[in-house]
């Protein structure tokens, strides 16, 4: 069934992960992931291999649930390491055939690639594991929130955020339902040209429309009714404390960064 | 005399009534109707009859074309007013999809006392609170979206006792429910009433859930045309009837039998009944 | 009477292979014969909506045949086509599927892709609006100007239009007013009526079920629980109230008047039948 996609899948379990601060989990997830492309050589990259590895290690998520986040951009890791193998030329020529030639330094580039991609994938991926959704908008919305002297409506994004969140499984059901129903009369939706497969989505579209619209309309009402008049004024049930656990992670996430500068200053680059 | 909760006189609405050219018939056409403290009334009528736009007329959703809505001496006049009359007035709506706006179920319940501005530790308590007087306190971490539609509609009204509003306007809360989750539903309103004394205005086009009330308010037009006890109401069957609406099945089958008229309750019903098979005897 | 749906050994499961498998029809045996008025009633959860998606194989059996005109319906593509339009399916709410910018237009959706003539499609449009009481002035207005009400019978007229072997309803009064209700019930009675067709309904409503069908079908846990003549389903409320259904109010009456004592039939469930009751047994005791 198409409803099981969810993405941004929040992973239940009580771990040191869990239980920081989205703020700061948002806030080092971002310096990790800058620090992933600071890394120059091997070394430095192992640096930050390892901080995910212990990441995944006290995340309290199940590796098998953490490989299957990599399964959709399996293909885009293939692709990247082939375009890295064929045209990034220098070093030692392992292989040569016609015009292709296989290097030392196309090879170790399509390493590193792969091995970045996939820090940056489980990273991310495991910051959603670990914070539900509401935390990581509501985290998203104080760490943003000093733009709102620059007359940044954060609060207005973030909602927008978490209604996004909460509507998309009910937007799959309904074209689930739309598509049946227009199946049932005889609707074909997978056979002909792509200009006849853009006009059959008509029937599916239209209808999504029409209700996402009377949804919108009713949501509005409905949280008109419950007082809600922007951003000001509000308070929060959930309040966010930062605590020794947060400097912890932050400790040994700047040591990491200061690890990876180190080590690219001491050893030789590779790409 | 009891004290008024929501006053409606001689109130007018018509839609797209600010548009020039435009002449829609009025929705809602000279109502005035007192909703007292404490009371559970309910407003029956069929699809279209104008009950919805009531409903909405009495928080400071719409304003009236023509008369007033005033909510505890408040006139639903402006934003401002109508923000405190809906800090009184709270309301469910009939989609329970629609009107719930967090991914997770006790984040949805806090969403009213949030706005209210209420300090954090008071919302966890009314939460936790509004959750357990609803049934839905195990299911507090659940996502919204894999509940039933009697558990999502309990959510919603666990939102609005969150917010501790006097009142709560249902619109017709049961209509997309399938029969195990209306009966969830009219527990929990009924509880509302009873114990919480939450002022309820219920609209509905089931008999048997307008039965519960202690006045029921008949529509069709957009203007009352029958109000009193349930029993009364549902004596009028012929009337009832012409405005296309049942009566309860225990009040036609004595009405046919000429056991009485006005007869509610499965309890009544088959003590009458029973008494005229055994007077036969 | 000749079988138009077989339903063989059927069962199906969601997620299958995974934890998260559910077993939403198990082993389902069931004829359907042509020209009848069938009831399927079950609270949410008890599979109904899963096996009528297989009628028209919307959805593929885990295990087991449906057989439409004594055809795998999932024999081949051919087929399996064939068989959405032998099987009309009318969904929940169907006012929702509507897009065209006519009422017309929208009706002929499903005629023309059925790769009918012009002229077919005319007229099958023609007699679904006046099955479904949509007036001729109704067909060129835009489906979205029209009342709830309205809207819902011209979605039901689209699916009619097909004129299908067999014509299924799902919770084809939801949301409606008691008058609206009557109204459908009666549109759904008389076009079964007039043009013979198998008509299968699926509700959540003893009441409404009562009005329209001869044979009823209960459905639970994945099973069919009971399968009988409107008497017969009735006659055991007990247990349907213990299955989560809602037993109309005049049923659970007479059982209570059956418990103290007195002889009464345990199938009544609408308020004619019972007035009837009472009176032979009054009338009778009087003439003794």
């Amino acid at each position: 069934m198409i409803s099981d996609i969810t993405f941004g899948q929040y992973y239940p379990s009580k771990s040191v992960l869990h239980k920081a601060d989205p703020r700061m989990k948002l806030l080092l997830t971002f310096v990790t992931i800058i620090f992933l492309f600071v890394c120059k050589n091997f070394l430095s990259l192992a640096v930050m291999a390892f901080i995910t590895v212990l990441a995944v290690a006290v995340s309290g998520v199940p590796l098998k649930t953490i490989l299957k986040s990599i399964r959709p951009v399996l293909i885009i890791l293939v692709f990247t390491a082939a375009l890295n193998i064929f045209y990034t030329k220098g070093g030692e020529v392992y292989y040569e055939i016609w015009k292709i030639q296989i290097t030392e330094k196309g090879v170790n580039t399509a390493i590193f690639t792969i091995i970045r991609i996939v820090i940056l994938v489980v990273l991310s991926s495991l910051l959603t594991y670990t914070t539900t959704p509401t935390d990581l908008t509501t985290g998203l919305e104080r760490l943003l929130s000093p733009l709102n002297v620059l007359h940044i409506k954060v609060h207005t994004l973030a909602m927008m955020m978490t209604l996004a969140l909460r509507f998309i499984p009910t937007l799959v059901e309904e074209i689930e339902r739309i598509m049946n129903a227009q199946k049932a009369r005889g609707a074909d939706l997978e056979t002909g040209s792509l200009v006849q497969r853009a006009k059959a989505l008509i029937p599916i579209f239209v209808p999504l429309m029409v209700s996402s619209f009377r949804r919108a309309y009713e949501l509005a009402f409905a949280m008109t009714c419950r007082c809600y008049t922007g951003g000001e004024g509000r308070t929060r049930m959930k309040q966010m404390k930062l605590s020794v656990r947060d400097f912890v992670l932050l400790f040994i996430c700047l040591t990491a960064c200061a690890g990876v500068i180190v080590l690219n200053i001491f050893f030789e680059a590779v790409i | 005399m009891q004290e008024k909760i929501i006053e409606l006189k001689n109130v007018t609405f018509v839609y797209d009534a600010d548009e020039e050219g435009k002449t829609n018939k009025p929705a809602v056409n000279d109502v005035s109707l007192d909703i007292y403290k404490g009371e559970f009334v309910a407003v029956l009528g069929h699809n279209g009859c104008g009950k919805s736009t009531l409903a909405k007329l009495c928080n400071a959703i719409y304003e009236p074309t023509e008369g007033a809505v005033t909510v505890k001496g408040i006139p639903s006049e402006g934003e401002e007013n109508g923000d405190k009359i809906r800090r009184i007035v709270g309301m469910v709506f009939q989609n329970p999809d629609n009107q719930i706006v967090a991914t997770i179920v006790e984040d949805d319940v806090a969403f009213g006392p949030e706005n209210l501005g209420v300090e954090p530790k008071e919302i966890r308590r009314r939460v936790d609170e509004a959750l357990k007087s609803v049934n839905m306190y195990d299911m507090r971490e659940r996502e919204p979206h894999k509940l039933s539609g009697g558990q999502k509609q309990r959510v919603a009204i666990a939102g609005v006792i969150a917010m501790q509003t006097e009142s709560i306007i249902f619109d017709e809360p049961t209509a997309m429910l399938d029969p195990s989750g209306r009966k969830e539903v009219m527990a929990a309103i009924q509880r509302l009433n009873k114990e919480m004394g939450i002022t309820i205005v219920l609209i509905t086009h089931f008999m048997d859930e307008a039965v519960k009330a202690d006045r029921v308010v008949v529509m069709d037009k957009g203007s009352i045309i029958e109000q009193g006890t349930p029993r009364e109401v549902f004596s009028k069957i012929d009337l009832l009837r012409e405005h296309g609406l049942d009566v309860p099945q225990s009040a036609e089958l004595c009405h046919s039998l000429g056991l009485g008229d006005g007869v509610i309750g499965m309890d009544e019903c088959v003590d009458k009944v029973c008494a005229m098979l055994g007077g036969a005897v | 009477m000749s079988a138009v749906i077989e339903v063989k050994n059927l069962s199906h499961y969601y997620q299958k292979g995974t934890p998260l498998q559910v077993t939403a029809l198990k082993d389902i045996n069931l004829t359907i014969n042509q020209g009848e008025i069938l009831g399927i009633i079950g609270h949410t959860g008890s599979g109904k909506s899963t096996l009528i998606s297989h009628f028209n194989g919307l959805l593929k059996p885990s295990e087991g045949t449906v057989l439409v005109d004594g055809e795998d319906i999932h024999k081949d593509k051919e087929t399996l086509r064939n068989s959405r339009f032998k099987v009309g399916l009318c969904f929940q709410y169907p006012e929702y599927q509507l897009f065209e910018e006519t009422v017309y237009k929208d009706i002929a959706f499903g005629p023309k892709n059925m790769k009918l003539s012009d002229d077919e499609i005319k007229e099958r449009v023609l007699r679904a609006a006046e099955h479904t009481g949509v007036s001729i002035d109704m067909l060129d207005k835009s489906p979205f100007d029209l009342s709830g009400g309205e809207k819902r019978r011209v979605a039901i007229a689209g699916v009619m239009a097909m004129e299908p072997e067999v014509l299924v309803f799902d919770e084809p009064a939801a949301g409606l007013d008691p008058a609206g209700r009557k109204k459908l019930i009666d549109l759904i009675k008389d076009y079964h009526r007039s043009t013979g067709c198998t008509v299968i309904v699926v509700s959540h409503s003893m009441e409404d079920i009562a009005r329209l069908s001869d044979r009823l079908i209960v459905m639970n846990n994945a099973g069919i629980a009971m399968d009988g003549t409107i008497q017969d389903v009735f006659s055991r409320a007990d247990e349907l109230t213990e299955m989560g259904l809602d037993v109309p109010e005049i049923t659970k009456i007479f059982a209570e008047i059956k418990k103290r004592g007195f002889d009464v039939p345990p199938d009544v469930y609408s308020v004619d039948r019972a007035v009837d009751v009472i009176r032979s047994l009054t009338e009778g005791r009087a003439g003794l």
